[in-house]
Order: C-alpha cells, then structure tokens, then sequence
C-alpha cells in the first residue's frame, strides 16, 4: 500500500475510534436535549467521574482486593462507572431538574445551575484526588494489533465494540420496547403523551439516569486513553457540545454521524496541522455550522431557538 | 433624588477608606481583584441581565483587553492610555462580532456559540506564539501606576463611572428597549425595535467594558498568561452576577464584592475558591433565582410587616 494510502486509512481508524468515544458523551447530551429541551452542561464532568470511579475499580479493588486479573478487573470497572453515571444522573435529576421543572423555571436556569455543578464537580474532584495526571494501564491498551501497515490498540476495538453495543442497546430500547416508546412520545409532547398516561417525570428521570450512565461508561473508556485530571471531562464538554449542534440538538442518527465526522477530523488535524489547533478546528465548524446551517445535519423539527 | 445622592456619597467614601481599613498589601491586592471584578460583572450584567443573551464568552473581551493593551506597550512602545483605549475598542469590535451570532440565534444556542468564541479565543492566544508568546507568557508587565493603593483608586474610580453610567443607561428609554427584548423578542420586534442593532450595543458595549477591565489585569499581576482566561472566568463572572441579583444594578456589584472576599475570609478553604462559586452558583439558582438582592428585599417587607 503507498504511504499516503497507509496514512489516510491509519488517520481514519484513529478518527474513528476518537469518534466513537465522542459519540458516547455527546448522545447523552443530545438524548436529554431531545426529552427535557434541557442542557445539562455537568454531562461531561460525569465522564471524569466515571473515569475516576474506574481507574479506583481497576487498579484498587477488582485487581487488589478480589485478585481479578488485569482485563476482568478493567471490564468490572465499566460496569463500576457506568454505575457511577446512573448514579450521578438521578442526583442531578432529583436536585436539579426536577425542582426547577416544577417552579416551571425558563429554560436557562437549568443550564446556569448545572454550570454551578460543573465548577464544583471539577474543583471538588480537584481537591480529592489533586492536579497531577493519573496513569491508567488498561490491559487492552498494551496489546498493539497490526493490519499491514496499519496498527491500531486492543483498547480502541474495545471502544469500538462497547460503543456499537451501547448504541445498538439504546436504539433497540427506544425502538422496540414500551419504556422507549413513553420516552419518545414525551419527546415528543410531554402534555399529551401524559393525557395518554405516561408518567413524564418517570420517563424524565429514565432519561438523565441512561445518558448520565452512557457519559460514566464512556470515561471508562475513555480514562486510559488521555491524561486523566480532574478537567478531562471540561476538555471533552467543548467537543461534545461542538457535535450536538453539528448533529442537530436532540438528533440521534445525527449526532452520531457527527461525533465521528469530529473524530476523524481531529485525527487529520493532529496529522497535518498540530494538536494544538483541535479545539480551534473544531469551534470554527461549530460557528460556522450555526450561521450555515443552525438546525443541524439533520433538522428533525421546527427550532424555536434559531 | 437625595437617596441616590447619600448612596453615591457613601459609595465615594467607602472607596477611599477601604485601602485604610484592610491596609495590608495582601488586602490592597484583592481590593484590586474586587474593583475588577465590579466591572467584569457590571458588563455582564448588561448582556445577560438587562438583554437577557445568555454569554458565556465574557471571558474572551477581558482577554482582548488584557493582551491587546499589553502587546502594544511592550512590542511597541506605546503609552498605556492611548494602548488602552485600543484595546478596549478592540474588546468592543469583538463584540460585535458575537453580537452577529446573538442576531441569529437564542437560548441555549447562543449560550454554545458564545462559549465557542471564548474557547477559540483562548486557542488563539495559546497558540498564536509569535504574538501572544502562549504559555511562556508575557512577563514584567508594569502597572499604570505605581502602588497597589493607586491602582485600587484609579480601578475602583473607574468602576464608580462605569456604574453611574450603565445606571442612567438602564433607566433611560434605551434600558426599556433592552429590557423588552429581554423580555419578549417578537413582541418587541413588533413594536419597531430594531432587534440586532440593540443587542449588537450590548454586545458591543459589554464587551468593551470587560476589556476595560481587562487592560488593568496585566499591570496589577505582573504578568499574563492564556490561562488566565480560561471558559471558566466567564463562569465566575456569571457566578457573581446572579448571586448577586441579575438584572439589577447593585446586585453584580454585590456579588462581585461576596464572591471577591468570601472565600479570602474562609482561611483555609482558599485554594477552594471555585468550589464555593460552583456551589454559591448551584444554590442561588435553585433557591434564589433573584439572588442577593431579592432576598434582602423579602427580608426587609418581612420586617415591615
């Protein structure tokens, strides 16, 4: 294979797998945008928590305390931050969310409040485990696999493989099953899907509690692939906004197409113009997207904030 | 009017004892930080309060301020007010430049795109080495005047105006204006107002504040860094805007002075400080939307009654 070939396929694994992760944080965002017409901006500090609650998992408790091996300790692990997530998801839900829902607050004081949330998450995380990155040894991250001249980790099949899982769970539980059907309806019209009988606050709370999981498991994943500090999550939350809008806020197949059209345009990025100039790239789609196209790749219904 | 003439008293005078009451350079130093702070929040206030633009990019103009004014007198020589007032109307023109975006987009959209431009502000300085020297930093940056008293004086002065300025703004018919595009945008728009060109003068007018402030940071820290403008600043800003009561005049001003000294008086908690504004930010919004300045109204109607 010609060297140029190599590199473009090499770039766009990579893009791919970066992708993938992106798509885990930001379907969170935009799965509650799609229900509440909320921004929940501590989403991606539930990454760093998740990423946190894992790191603790794998190299303390699973591999010391139950004497798992490297790879069944690190599995535990995501189950651990995914966990972590739900957890997070129904805290913010009960003393966030819900209390400003029922003041029937307008819609930018959920957003400055979970700011609030962001800032204490990252400075609370900050004075616990302090400033200093964390080393995070996945197994799958030391196994190095090689296609031709292409090379790529066990780590990002990993990621791969549990974000195409994830995603395809989640489409089958909004597709197929009756708690996926409510979610829908009330994205739809909370008022009239709760004439039918749906619980809206139940179908709510279902809502941040799996997006809120989804962003705890994807820090699992994403922990022993970047510098973990407390501020991970921060770094991330410019991107995964950047692909919500890109995608069109509250669209599934669009964020999707999205977080892994950013994925592989960092990959380039970092290839031909530096990894300083990511965020840079990045923002200026965004901008750019907003005065093009506001609505997104895919516009699924009228938007009445453009 | 005697009323606003007792507080104006009582605020000129509060400004000249405060270096005599905290006199040591420490707290000469924050007061510094606490004049700067009344005037980022003041600009803010303008924008998200009176406008009612969510902004999250405030962070950028203070920035403009600080680097646009500090490159001019290094590099080249020039004097510190005339660097100044360019840097300003830099801050100003970036505004509205954002102001382009708010003309198009609301809620929460205009709340992202902001946050954008704030972040690809930061970038810019980080990595625009040639200019900015990134994270080296600029070093050895000299105050306008000389004394941490002085500075107080001149940047607490400066605050004083800037105050009494936006105050006859916002009751005059242009404050009207601005509050009925806060208010409602359609109606407001079907009443003849001319909705972008407003908000492109708060925009702009808000932003040029913030550089305003911006342009004494350098010189009051010695030095300047891009970190210093991180997306968390324009947070902190907002943080005392609505502790303090958004939307009014005294409210960021009080927040702006809680925020400052709050965590200086929690010894200890010191490195702790964005922890409180996090927290300060998350509890006033839940249980005190109009902040510092409602809960002082409802506790004087209760003692009333």
């Amino acid at each position: 294979m010609p060297d140029l070939l190599a590199l473009v396929v090499q770039q766009s694994v990579n893009g791919v797998y970066l992708g993938c992760l992106y798509v885990m944080v930001a379907l969170g965002l935009t799965l509650i945008y799609g229900v509440l017409n909320q921004i929940n901006f501590a989403h991606a500090d539930f990454v760093t928590v998740g990423a946190f609650t894992a790191f603790f998992v794998a190299t303390r408790f699973a591999t010391r305390m139950l004497g798992l091996p490297d790879t069944g300790g690190y599995l535990l692990s995501l189950i651990a931050a995914l966990g972590a997530g739900a957890v997070l998801g129904i805290l913010v839900n009960a003393a966030v969310f819900a209390p400003l829902r029922r003041q029937g607050a307008d819609e930018l004081r959920p957003l400055i409040a979970t700011i609030g949330v962001s800032v204490l998450l990252e400075n609370g995380q900050l004075a616990l485990f302090g400033p200093i990155p964390y080393q995070f040894d996945s197994p799958f991250a030391r196994e190095t696999i090689r296609l031709g001249p292409i090379f790529f980790s066990a780590q990002s099949v990993l990621v791969v493989a549990v974000s195409v899982a994830s995603i395809t769970a989640l489409y089958v539980f909004m597709r197929f099953t009756f708690l996926g059907k409510a979610l829908r309806a009330v994205a739809q019209d909370r008022e009239t899907a709760g004439l039918m009988g749906i619980n809206p606050n139940l179908v709510i709370a279902l809502t941040i509690v799996i997006a809120s999981a989804l962003a705890g498991m994807g820090g699992a994943l994403l922990g022993p692939v970047v510098v973990l500090t407390p501020f991970t999550g921060a770094s991330l939350i410019v991107k995964a906004f950047a692909i919500v809008i890109i995608g069109g806020f509250g669209n599934m197949q669009g964020t999707i197409i999205a977080g892994l059209m950013v994925g592989v345009i960092e990959a380039f990025t970092v290839q031909y113009l530096g990894s300083g100039l990511i965020d840079l790239v990045v923002f200026a789609l965004l901008l750019t997207m907003l005065v093009v196209r506001p609505t997104g790749l895919i516009a699924e219904r009228k938007e009445e904030n453009v | 009017m005697t009323g606003r003439h007792a507080a104006i008293a009582v605020a000129i005078l509060a400004i000249a004892a405060a270096p005599w009451i905290l006199a040591t350079p420490y707290w000469r130093g924050i007061l510094v930080l606490c004049a700067m702070n009344v005037l980022l929040a003041l600009s803010l206030n303008l924008v998200m309060g009176y406008t009612g633009q969510l902004n999250l990019g405030q962070s950028a103009f203070f920035a403009i301020g600080a680097y646009v004014s500090t490159i001019l007198i290094k590099s080249h020589g020039w004097n510190f007010w005339l660097a100044g007032l360019v840097a300003v109307l830099a801050a100003g023109v970036l505004g509205l430049a954002l102001a382009a975006f708010a003309a198009r987009l609301r809620g929460h959209y205009l709340a992202i795109a902001s946050l954008g431009f704030a972040v690809i502000t930061y970038q810019v300085l980080l990595n625009w080495e040639d200019v900015t020297q990134g994270v080296r930093g600029i070093y050895g940056i000299l105050p306008p005047v000389p004394g941490t008293t002085g500075l107080f004086y001149l940047v607490a002065g400066i605050a004083a105006a800037v105050y009494l300025l936006l105050d006859n703004l916002v009751r005059s018919p242009v404050g009207d204006t601005l509050r009925a595009i806060r208010e409602d945008e359609v109606s407001a728009a079907s009443l003849g107002i001319n909705r972008a060109a407003w908000k492109a003068f708060a925009f702009g007018l808000g932003a040029a504040i913030a550089g305003l402030a911006g342009i004494f940071y350098p010189g009051f820290v010695g030095t300047l860094v891009p970190d210093a403008f991180g997306i968390v600043e324009s947070f902190t800003m907002m943080a005392m805007v609505i502790v303090g009561g958004m939307g009014t005049m005294i409210g960021p001003v009080i927040g702006a002075i809680v925020l400052t000294f709050l965590p200086e008086v929690l010894r200890g908690f010191g490195e702790l400080r964005l922890l409180i504004y996090g927290l300060a930010l998350t509890l006033v919004v839940l249980f005190m939307p109009g902040g510092i300045v409602q809960a002082w109204t409802a506790l004087r109607a209760r003692m009333r009654r």
